[in-house]
């Protein structure tokens, strides 16, 4: 954890993430048209929702960069001297990963809940989220975070490189996934974002239910930390 | 700073019949030298001998082809508290420009399960207490230099390896670092220093390893090279193995 606290890029990235949340929200909050504004889900999916698109995609690259950042400065080298257990050294990363994952899901849905509301007020839609969507929404964001920082910290140990990593996980989240919800929605639904969105209780009526959301995103973040681990032990660091 | 416990009996470390093959690239041939305590040893060799894949394996990083890399009869790997036996310097540096010298070492400490009080000796050790709040960033290459060094002294070492340690210092500098190595092998430490540049290792190595196109093409302590100097030897052995 002490590395992600002694660099500016964690705070970096979490400014980021409100500005991209807020404007999002904002944009979609005056973009879309009244009549697709009213009822709860969809100010929770159109709307907020890309709190928690953005809070996972976020999540993801942070814990993507704690690898490739120690690659990208060779920082990685006196890490694995100090702890030549390298399976011990990935582990690690993913508990830090998924603590900052978790404060990422949450800062993104909180958000855009903020900026969400403020801009039903100025359009003048009443707010009809209830306090259970919200606490789903809230917790199911932070939970999805912490699994995507896994993810992302698995992809990063096995990329290694840090421009493509953060590239091509980008545009997975916006324009790959976007496209396959939209075109094959039975495989869509099983992508990492989407399972994301569901544990945060957004399109319940085309995505997983939260709970399988949960459970599939949890293999994903399981099978991309072995893939990673398993890299990390097999390959030189030169 | 001293060896807290009594030098280990036998080599430091010992590289034996090291093979290291990227692809059909040899870059280390059955590569085999030792390191003994109290003395300083250079490794020495043109650029691309192999010196930093050797030191790479020697500390676990990268995997032999071939042959064993051993510190103190073991592999790094299976080193407890490792850094608390061998200190390293790469010559890549290897910090995060965006993080404060005193922060680096404070993570390394934590890393290597080291008291946090070491982090300030070791940085007035160096010379870097009144810029350890600094970003790395904004070092010179000679204060990244001795930041290297406070990282590989933080664990109280009795082996330190320093891949091309004088770069980028001045010559206060130079003196300053043959000075703090003559001192750590005078109170029983082994230190192995790499090399291309001979006027800084002739005066302060006991022993020199050449290597050349990934072989050892010498290893002898400096005193029987009888009166001729590192440099003309350096430069015979390593155009006749060219040849």
């Amino acid at each position: 954890m002490a590395k992600l606290t002694s660099t500016r890029t964690t705070p970096g990235l979490a400014v980021a993430l409100v500005a991209v949340v807020v404007l999002a929200v904002a944009l979609h909050g005056y973009g879309l048209a009244e009549a697709s504004l009213r009822a709860s889900s969809e100010q929770l999916t159109f709307l907020m929702g890309w709190g928690a698109v953005i809070g996972n995609l976020f999540a993801g690259l942070a814990g993507a960069l704690s690898f490739t950042a120690e690659i990208r400065y060779g920082t990685i080298r006196p890490t694995l001297m100090a702890t030549p257990r390298r399976g011990r050294v990935v582990a690690a990363k993913a508990l830090a990963a998924a603590g900052a994952g978790l404060a990422f899901g949450l800062l993104g849905t909180a958000a855009a809940v903020g900026a969400g509301r403020l801009a039903l007020g100025a359009r003048g839609v009443d707010a009809a989220v209830g306090a259970g969507q919200y606490a789903q929404f809230l917790a199911g964001g932070a939970l999805a975070g912490a699994l995507w920082a896994v993810v992302g910290l698995g992809i990063g140990a096995v990329v290694r490189a840090q421009a493509p990593t953060v590239v091509a996980m980008t545009a997975w989240v916006l324009f790959v996934e976007a496209i396959l919800v939209d075109s094959a929605p039975g495989l869509g639904r099983l992508a990492p974002g989407a399972l994301g969105q569901a544990l945060a209780g957004l399109r319940p009526d085309s995505l997983a239910a939260p709970a399988l959301g949960g459970l599939l995103l949890g293999a994903y973040a399981a099978a991309s930390l072995a893939a990673g681990a398993l890299a990390t032990r097999r390959r030189d660091f030169a | 700073m001293g060896v807290t416990e009594p030098p280990p009996a036998g080599d430091a470390a010992a590289v034996r019949g090291l093979t290291k093959r990227y692809g059909d690239q040899v870059a280390v041939d059955n590569v085999t030298f030792s390191l003994r305590p109290g003395t300083v040893t250079g490794l020495l060799g043109p650029n691309g001998a192999g010196k930093t894949t050797t030191l790479r394996v020697l500390l676990g990083l990268a995997e032999p082809t071939a042959g064993e890399a051993l510190v103190h009869g073991r592999r790094y790997a299976d080193l407890d508290e490792p850094w608390r036996r061998v200190g390293a310097v790469l010559e890549s540096g290897d910090f995060h420009p965006g993080r404060s010298g005193r922060d680096h070492l404070r993570v390394l400490a934590l890393a290597a399960g080291l008291a946090p009080g070491r982090v300030e000796e070791v940085l007035a050790l160096v010379g870097l207490a009144a810029a350890g709040a600094r970003r790395v960033r904004g070092y010179s290459l000679g204060m990244r230099q001795r930041l290297g060094l406070a990282a590989a002294l933080l664990g109280d070492p009795g082996l330190l390896v320093l891949d091309e340690p004088a770069n980028g210092l001045d010559p206060a500098g130079v003196r300053w670092l043959r000075s703090l190595l003559r001192g750590f092998a005078a109170r029983g430490g082994a230190v192995l220093v790499s090399s291309h540049v001979l006027a800084e290792v002739a005066q302060s190595v006991d022993r020199v390893v050449v290597i050349d196109g990934g072989r050892v093409v010498a290893d002898t302590p400096v005193a029987a090279l009888g009166g001729r100097s590192l440099e003309d030897v350096y430069l015979e052995l390593t155009a006749s193995a060219r040849s």
